[in-house]
């Protein structure tokens, strides 16, 4: 009898007071450390490849992309022509001082024409902006 | 009847429970971690000048890559990615100031993104800024 009695004495309960605090701590970090992704997660799309792409560090203050049957978005909306993404881009850019604020992320297919992308590749340099085309590393 | 509403009003003061907040905390955590993205893409950056037009005869000594289909040609000769390199690391764009920066890009209707972008990345990386031609 009594051996079975110190026994129960020794499963010591796990200290869950604490658990809360600390899943609070994590969610400020998370939320200090991460950005919203406003990439259109499902774009359908092959990336031109190059050996001169390289991580990008620079924070981008609007992201054109075009899937592979050339519809254009402009922060994840479609819009209708580069036009469009002109005037977009420029309103995006409007409150910008610096070149390193004015960079445009531009996302495309690697396999549509000069007709479709070049007019985009236009309006963002018509807008002020810097363009950061995104593609893979050729191995 | 007296008792009765001390003991209601002591049951009333009692303390929050606090013992979901760890599973509701946890849960945000799990929203955080989907719906935010930690990869940061690959990419180069091209500088295209806006809102400059310049007439043949003062772009006639500026160098020119053209793309038709897939193939290179720098100043009307044909070249692969890494001659183009080679190119334009002989021109020293990245000490260049100015115009002498410059290098113009012209296509055939058939290029893909893929060999633009290859020739966008090849200039940049020799530190020359891209000028786009355009068709009349």
């Amino acid at each position: 009898m009594k051996k079975s009695q110190r026994k129960k004495r020794r499963t010591v309960p796990v200290p869950i007071a604490s658990m809360g605090d600390i899943a609070f701590l994590l969610i400020i970090f998370f939320l200090v450390c991460s950005e919203v992704s406003k990439d259109k997660a499902d774009l359908k799309a092959v990336l031109p490849l190059s050996e001169y792409v390289e991580k990008s560090e620079a924070n981008v203050a609007a992201r054109v992309a075009v899937d592979e049957t050339g519809q254009i978005f402009l922060d994840g909306f479609p819009v209708n022509s580069a036009k469009d993404v002109e005037y977009g881009v420029r309103a995006l850019l409007a409150n910008t001082v610096a070149d390193d604020q004015r960079h445009v992320q531009f996302k495309c297919d690697a396999n549509l024409p000069k007709e479709t992308f070049e007019p985009i590749l236009r309006a963002i340099a018509e807008a002020g902006g810097v363009i950061d085309a995104v593609g893979e590393k050729e191995q | 009847m007296a008792k009765m509403s001390k003991q209601e009003k002591k049951h009333r003061t009692g303390e929050i429970p606090t013992g979901s907040f760890s599973d509701i905390a946890f849960l945000l955590i799990i929203y955080f971690l989907i719906a935010t993205s930690l990869t940061k893409l690959k990419s180069i950056t091209a500088d295209l000048p806006s809102g400059e037009k310049a007439t043949q005869t003062q772009t006639s000594k500026t160098p020119i890559v053209n793309l038709r289909g897939d193939q290179v040609f720098f100043n009307d000769k044909p070249v692969d990615m890494r001659m183009l390199r080679a190119r334009l690391d002989a021109l020293k764009l990245a000490e260049a100031e100015g115009n002498a920066k410059v290098i113009m890009l012209e296509s055939t209707r058939d290029t893909p993104y893929q060999s633009y972008f290859e020739a966008m990345a090849t200039i940049s990386e020799s530190g020359g800024v891209i000028a786009i031609v355009e068709e009349e």
